[in-house]
Order: structure tokens, then C-alpha cells, then sequence
């Protein structure tokens, strides 16, 4: 039997040794960067900008803990190539807060208890942050279901709809 | 009850805490781990020759060309291998191989260019079909026999009760699904190691990596205040960490490792597939008589763990007669490891099931069963409990949650489409004391710094130690440092077994008055202190002695002392003259729709008795979050082994299906308070693994009382009740 991980799938040799200019925001900061093709914004936000606020849970767009902001929606950072945020402009959980000023919905997820291990915290306070926004919050149910692309294994859930109920308000 | 926001909030909340993989030291170099494809047999070869030529790589380890790492010698929960040694494949998705790059993409796909050839065997991947060969545990006791004067034989009770029913009840594997893959990050100074990676006691690493590397503990520092959730998979020191420290060795810069999510299934160990097959027999009046349970469990050849499935059932309710017996099914699938609540988790949806079923067969409700079967008394070794209020926790939650609106007759209530039970169950869990060291030190800027090498999973327990040392020292909470996950602090309890805040609060709190005997006795000797020759007491925070007060800080100031510095060790609690366990009592309420089968919860109340509760705020968010986890053991959880490659079928987060938010109703938790003081002085038993227990017995008996329909076989998904 002979088989590599199918898992695993190879990109080209010469694909590696090709590197993207983009120019974009993050955080309110432009930054131009030369970037691996493959790169996706989590592995840059994180290995390339130090921004290690947004978390990698499975990398495969399933979990949520990697979701920020790309023009003011909430995408999956582990699903969005860099080489395509040119012009974009890209904020992570480290550019919500105003200096020591919490956002309303930080201060809810403290509140309410939102969290316990914290690292699906960054994804569940973005996609927050959006459905608030987009006015996705009207009821308790509709809150479930719109924070339901969010998993947190250690069961919050309950504290995390108080949470946007409290930044609702 | 004290109700404190997590210490930690604001670097949780602000993506400012870091975990393992967030650490990114000079010079970094990645890791990525190459996984086997077979089950079981030997690895012919690997062709690294691609992956050494593709651009960045810097070293392919393998089998053929090993980082030597030496035999694990001491008990883990982990594997018994360390990885690369040998050419064996003992499971799919067995760590062989680590290929090393400058970044992570490079690393990432050179793995891909790397093909291995196996001499495959059949693997021994259906539990199902193990049963029948399924032997005693090697070095465990295969039965337990408790029996009344005169009987000879549990069947003989059995068959003497006036009521009795069998039934056997399965469980499938499961897994953690920490949100946080497995990362570490090593690095080298010199002959020093310094290691952040993720772990439910930073000295469990450092056991793994001085044996596995051949050198002293106190070379090795590791450092990880922040870990993304455990559940029982960060108690094992896993393949990827020693391998890391090894390969940065090997090549002298630093290394980070992060599992992929699918990584995370196989090389991390999952929870055992289990069959339990229970008897109860009881009188007409309820009173139990006979208690049988043959359990069995699956394991892995990884590995020696297993669970003793049906041991809950020789602790839970008093009965004259009691068998349980322990078999085990070997399997060549991933570690069999511990995950919250081991075997009490999967024994409690068995016995709980078959309360209820008792309980039909007796006409009798099944609150009241469990009422007429509440014991003073270990039923084994028949010491008193602690401290036990679960008759209260009954009344309460029935009370509270309206029990007495449940119809006896199932199937008979509706709403709509809907068809409405109500089931509650028992949650139980073992409790003890373990020894831990704390070290307390009051500084000249009037903070207190409480350090032990305790973890914090999510489990609140850094607030713990900032409100127990806070309430000893007399100084506001914001003033507490809590120091937790650094090996160089005192050994303090780890985050297992449901036993951190037992241990460690006590420790806490003998360090914090240790801490003020200190200062005290500073103030009263130290040459330039105003408070010399007097008679001097320590209150609010303050130094006082011939009228005058002055905060510790201040005068540590005043005499040009950076800090007071003590280390007190709380003991380990025999356990010899009581019996210890925390109890609850699980109510719920589930709808299932008649023309789909869907199952969906829609209230929860879990009343709690686990002595003190040091922080309500936390505590309740932890019950809440086990029942979360019982509700996905109810309802949904199910990994999947191939029976022809043993495989995990369903190794992502899309197909291991886990709660997400929609699936959860508001959970109500109400706590008793009763402090345990036979434990320990703070009277605090442990509520990590408390809740879950219960939780998928009491989904199955309010599916039970919504359809009528009995399902022994977990997850119960809706095409077990079309």
C-alpha cells in the first residue's frame, strides 16, 4: 500500500515561491504586506502580525472562533485568503475596544459571564458585534440561531444570549 | 454567596490573553505532523525526498530518521509510546512524522509531498464485534460482590425481588472538542527549556519531557496561565510535545507545533465505547434490593485506560445486594483516555435509565424512587457521607421545576406538534482533598501575588484563588494577583479529578494567614518599624499595634521591603472515617416533534450540593456548561470507527456533531451551600465533572415520558424515535 494523507493536499512548488503585494486596514492601520499566496488572513492576523487575539479552532470555516470583520461583515478568517483583502479593511477583537474603553458587548460578555476558557470569546464577541448591527437580535430564538455558527464547548451559550441581550440594551 | 467577575475578563474579552500557540519567540520555526493512514501493521518506508527539497523545509523527522526520545516510565494518561521510535502504527492518525519549516504553509504542504508505505493488517476496530472476546483488565479487579448475610449470589437476590427489570445500555465513543487545538511552542537556551503548551498542570509536561529528553526537571520551565478548555485531554502530555522540544533541540532555534482540528481527534486521546447490562430487583415498596451491572469498555492498544463503567452503580443508592463486574474490548483506535466525569458519566445514563424503568415496572414515580433509595451510608463500605443534602436537592428541584405537573403516562401530553416530557435523574461525582502548596506574597505596592502551579481551564478557579486570598488578607479583590500555570510555583492541585478548589482553596488560604503571621511578626521585629516591641495584629489590610494602623504595603515600604514571601501546604485528606461526594439532582424538560422525531430540550434545572461555593457567578456557569456537555452526549455525540480501516469517520467539527447555541435553553442552577467541613475547613467538595453526570439519563427518561419510547442506545437521535 502506498498512499500520502489524503487529507493533505499539495500546492505547487512554484505557487510557494510566489509572493502577493496587498495593501490593506487593519485595525485602522494600512498595512502593505508581501504574503504567501496560500496565506489566509488567521495565519497572517496571527503569525505574520502578531494580532493572536483571533483564535484557530479548526481551521475549515466549522467553528467560529476565527470570525472577524472585513468591511464592517463578519467572514471567517481561516476561509479568507489575504491575497484577496486588497483595498479591504479588517478588523480583528484587538480593534474593538476605544484604548481602556470596552465595547458595550465586552463589557456584556464580562457582565453576564459570557466565557470560561475564553478562546472561542474573540469569534462569539465579533459575530455579536455584527448581529447587533444588522438587527439580528430581536428575540431571544433569533439570537440562538444567529450565534449558532459559533461553538463554544464549554457550554455558555445561555450566558452568551444574556450578553448580547445586555449590549442590545 | 459571593458572585465576582472572572479575574481574567478583560484579557479574555480583549483577545490580550495568550495562549500556547499565541507565542511566537525569536527565530521561530513550524512544525507540522505527518499522521498514519493505516490502523495497524508497519511502516515499510517514507519517501521524504520531496518534502526535503520543497522550499523552507528545514528537517523531516520520521521512523527512518528519529529525534531519540526516551521510553515514558512514568503513568500518564496518554499513550505508552513516545512517537518516531519504532515503526509500528497502532492506530489511524498515529503521530510519524514532523516536518519542520520556516513558516506554517511550507510546513503544510511539504507533509503533503510525504508518502509512506505500510504492511497493512486488519485492525481490530468494531467494539460490536469484540464483545464476545472482551476479557478482565490486566491488573484490575474484574468484579465486586457485596451481599447480604445469607445470599449467595446476586442472582439468587435478583430472583427473590418482588419486582425486577434487565436492560442493556450503550454508549458510543465520544471526544472533548476543546475549542483549543493541542499546541507547543519549545524553545532552547543553553540547556534550559522553556515550553508553552497547552495543559491541566504545567507539571505534567515536565514529568513527560525529563524522562522523554533525559534531562532534570529543573531545567524545563513551562508557562501556560491560559488554556482553551480541557475536559480531560490536556491531562495526558501528548506526542506532539516531546517531539517539539525535541526537534528544537535538534535544530537550535524554536519550534511551534499546532495539531490541525483532525489532528486532534486521532493523536489525542477520546472517551471509551461502553455496554452496561444492569439488573435492579427491588420490594413492592420500592426498596432496592439488588444491584448488578456488568460493564464493559473499550481500549485502546495505545494505551491502558479504560472505563470501570459500572462502578457508579456500587455508590449511588443503598441496596443490601450490589455486583458490578469490569471487562475491557482492545481496539487498535486512538488512545482511550479520561474525559469529564470517566465512567460516571456513561454508568450514571445506564443506572439513571434503569431507575425509571424500575420505577414503571413498580408504578411508582420515579422522584419517589429515588427518594426510598437515598442513603446515609457508602453503600460499599458503608462509612457516612460527608456531608450529603441529595433528599434536599430533590425537593427543591421538584418543587422549583414543577414536577408534579409530569403525567405518569407517557405519550400523553402535548403542545401542537409536539409531544412534552418530563425526566430528572441523580448527578453524582466522587469528591476528595488533595495535598497543594501555595506561595503568598505581599508586596510594598499593597498587592498580594498568590502563585501555584494550578490550572485555570475556564474553570474560574484563578478568581478562586484572588476572593479566597482577598477574604483572608482583608483587601479588596482587584488587589489579588492570581498566578496560575507556571512551573516554577509551589506544587499545586491540578485541574482534574473535580479536585482544584478542594485542594487548592485551602491551601490558599492557610498561605494568605501564613502571609500575614509574616508581616506581623516583620512588623513587630524589623528595626525600623514604628510598630516595634508593640503587640501587633493584622486586620482589613492593615498592621496594627499602640493605637496606629498603617496598610502591609505602606509599611513595607517604610522599611525597604520589596516583599513578604511565604509557601504553606494544605495535606492531602485521608478519606479514612466518611465517604465523600458532591450530589445534584437533574431536571428537564424535553419536546419531541410527532412527525420527525426531534428531540429538542426545553428547560433545564440542575439543584446542586457541593459544599461551599466559592464564586456563584463561575460555579453556575460550570454546572450549566456540563449540562450542555450531557445534553450533546444525549442527544448528539457519536465518533464514528470504520469497522474495515479504523478510521474515525467523522474527525471534523462539522460531523462530530457538539451543541451549538440554538440547541441549549436557559439552564436554571440553584446551589445549597452546605459547606463540607469534614473536608476541609473552607468546606468546598468540586463541581467540574458534577453535572454532566445525570444529564443524558435524565434527556432519556423525559424522551421516555414525551413518546413512550425507551432508547438504551446513545446518541438518541430522532431516527430512534420515528
Amino acid at each position: 500500500m502506498e498512499h500520502g494523507d489524503p487529507s493533505l493536499r499539495s500546492s505547487s512548488e512554484s505557487a510557494a515561491n510566489r509572493l502577493v503585494e496587498v495593501t490593506c486596514t487593519v485595525n485602522g492601520t494600512a498595512r502593505s504586506l508581501r504574503v504567501d499566496p496560500r496565506a489566509t488572513l488567521l495565519d497572517t492576523l496571527r503569525e505574520r502580525l502578531e494580532l493572536t487575539g483571533t483564535k484557530k479552532g479548526c481551521d475549515r470555516g466549522q467553528c467560529g472562533a476565527c470570525t472577524v470583520h472585513v468591511d464592517g461583515r463578519r467572514v471567517l478568517s481561516c476561509l479568507t485568503m489575504v491575497a484577496t483583502l486588497d483595498g479591504r479593511e479588517v478588523t480583528t477583537i484587538e480593534g474593538l475596544a476605544e484604548g481602556d474603553r470596552l465595547h458595550p458587548v465586552q463589557r456584556a460578555f464580562i457582565d453576564q459571564d459570557g466565557f470560561q476558557c475564553g478562546f472561542c470569546t474573540s469569534g462569539q464577541i465579533m459575530s455579536a458585534v455584527a448581529l447587533l448591527r444588522e438587527g439580528h437580535a430581536s428575540t431571544d430564538g433569533e439570537i440562538r440561531e444567529a450565534m449558532s455558527g459559533n461553538i463554544c464547548r464549554c457550554g455558555a451559550y445561555p450566558n452568551i444570549v444574556e450578553a448580547v441581550k445586555q449590549a442590545r440594551s | 454567596m459571593r458572585s465576582v467577575n472572572r479575574e481574567d475578563g478583560p484579557v479574555k474579552v480583549t483577545g490580550a490573553a495568550r495562549y500556547a500557540a499565541d507565542h511566537h519567540p525569536e527565530g521561530l520555526a513550524y512544525g507540522y505532523l505527518i499522521t498514519s493512514t493505516v490502523a495497524r501493521g508497519t511502516i515499510l518506508g517514507m519517501d521524504t525526498a520531496p518534502a526535503e527539497r520543497a522550499p523552507g523545509v528545514i528537517a523531516v523527522y520520521t521512523p527512518f530518521n528519529p529525534l531519540r526520545l526516551h521510553p515514558y516510565t512514568q503513568a500518564d494518561t496518554a499513550e505508552l509510546l513516545p512517537p518516531l521510535q519504532d515503526d509500528r502504527v497502532c492506530y489511524y492518525g498515529q503521530v510519524i512524522g514532523l516536518v519542520v519549516a520556516e513558516t506554517f504553509e511550507q510546513a503544510r504542504d511539504a507533509a503533503a509531498l510525504v508518502t509512506t508505505r505500510y504492511d497493512a493488517e486488519r485492525p481490530r476496530a468494531s467494539f460490536t464485534a469484540g464483545l464476545p472476546n472482551a476479557t478482565p483488565p490486566s491488573g484490575g479487579t474484574p468484579e465486586t460482590d457485596v451481599l447480604a448475610p445469607g445470599v449467595t449470589s446476586i442472582d439468587e437476590a435478583l430472583a427473590a425481588s418482588d419486582v425486577s427489570i434487565t436492560e442493556t445500555y450503550t454508549t458510543p465513543a465520544e471526544t472533548h472538542v476543546a475549542m483549543e487545538p493541542h499546541a507547543t511552542v519549545a524553545s532552547w537556551t543553553g540547556d534550559r527549556l522553556t515550553v508553552h503548551t497547552a495543559s491541566q498542570g504545567v507539571r505534567l509536561p515536565v514529568e513527560r519531557l525529563t524522562e522523554s529528553l533525559g534531562i532534570d526537571a529543573a531545567q524545563i520551565h513551562v508557562i501556560n496561565p491560559y488554556v482553551g478548555g480541557g475536559f480531560g485531554n490536556k491531562w495526558g502530555t501528548w506526542a506532539h510535545t516531546p517531539l517539539t522540544a525535541a526537534a528544537a533541540r535538534a535544530l537550535g532555534r524554536p519550534v511551534k507545533t499546532v495539531l490541525t482540528r483532525e489532528q486532534v481527534f486521532t493523536v489525542i486521546g477520546h472517551r471509551p465505547i461502553t455496554s452496561q447490562t444492569v439488573s435492579l430487583g427491588a420490594a413492592a415498596d420500592g426498596t432496592l434490593v439488588a444491584v448488578k451491572n456488568d460493564g464493559i469498555s473499550s481500549k485502546s492498544a495505545a494505551n491502558d485506560f479504560y472505563e470501570s463503567v459500572a462502578d457508579l452503580s456500587l455508590a449511588l443508592y443503598g441496596s443490601a445486594n450490589l455486583h458490578v463486574s469490569r471487562k475491557v474490548v482492545t481496539m487498535d483506535v486512538p488512545a482511550t483516555t479520561i474525559m469529564r466525569a470517566p465512567a460516571e458519566s456513561n454508568g450514571s445514563f445506564a443506572l439513571e435509565s434503569a431507575m425509571d424503568e424500575l420505577a414503571d415496572a413498580l408504578g411508582m414515580d420515579p422522584l419517589d424512587l429515588r427518594l426510598k433509595n437515598d442513603t446515609p451510608s457508602h453503600p460499599v463500605s458503608g462509612l457516612p457521607w460527608s456531608s450529603k443534602h441529595l433528599e434536599e436537592c430533590y425537593r427543591v428541584g421538584a418543587e422549583r421545576f414543577g414536577w408534579s405537573r409530569r403525567s405518569p403516562r407517557p405519550g400523553t401530553v402535548t403542545d401542537g406538534d409536539w409531544l412534552v416530557g418530563l425526566g430528572m435523574a441523580t448527578a453524582t461525582f466522587g469528591a476528595s482533598r488533595g495535598e497543594a502548596s501555595i506561595e503568598v506574597r505581599l508586596r510594598d505596592d499593597g498587592r498580594a501575588v498568590v502563585s501555584g502551579a494550578a490550572a485555570d481551564l475556564g474553570t474560574g478557579q484563578s478568581t478562586v484563588f484572588a476572593i479566597l486570598a482577598a477574604e483572608v488578607l482583608g483587601i479588596p479583590v482587584d488587589r489579588v494577583t492570581p498566578v496560575l500555570g507556571d512551573s516554577a510555583t509551589p506544587p499545586a492541585a491540578k485541574a482534574g479529578g473535580s479536585g482544584s478548589t478542594s485542594a487548592n482553596g485551602p491551601a490558599v488560604r492557610l498561605a494568605a494567614e501564613a502571609a500575614k503571621e509574616a508581616v506581623v511578626k516583620l512588623a513587630a521585629e524589623h528595626e525600623k518599624s514604628p510598630f516595634r516591641g508593640e503587640a501587633v495584629t493584622y486586620a482589613d489590610g492593615e498592621v496594627r499595634g499602640g493605637g496606629d494602623a498603617m496598610p502591609f504595603g505602606e509599611l513595607l515600604a517604610l522599611l525597604g521591603v520589596p516583599e513578604v514571601e511565604v509557601t504553606a501546604t494544605s495535606p492531602r485528606h485521608p478519606r479514612r472515617e466518611h465517604a465523600f461526594r458532591s450530589f445534584g439532582a437533574h431536571f428537564c424538560e424535553v419536546r419531541v416533534n410527532r412527525w420527525t422525531g426531534e428531540p429538542r430540550v426545553a428547560r433545564w434545572l440542575c439543584v446542586v450540593d457541593a459544599g461551599t461555593i466559592v464564586n456563584v457567578k463561575t460555579a453556575r456557569s460550570q454546572i450549566a456548561g456540563g449540562v450542555v456537555m450531557g445534553i450533546g452526549q444525549a442527544l448528539l455525540e457519536d465518533l464514528r470507527i470504520e469497522p474495515d480501516t479504523g478510521r474515525f469517520g467523522n474527525a471534523t467539527m462539522a460531523d462530530y456533531l457538539v451543541p451549538v447555541n440554538t440547541d441549549i435553553p436557559p439552564i436554571d442552577v440553584e446551589f445549597l451551600n452546605y459547606p463540607d467541613t469534614v473536608l476541609s475547613d473552607l468546606g468546598a467538595r468540586g463541581i467540574g465533572e458534577l453535572s454532566i453526570v445525570g444529564a443524558a439519563g435524565a434527556v432519556a427518561n423525559a424522551v421516555h415520558n414525551a413518546t413512550g419510547r425507551r432508547v438504551r442506545d446513545l446518541p438518541i437521535t430522532l431516527d430512534k424515535l420515528l
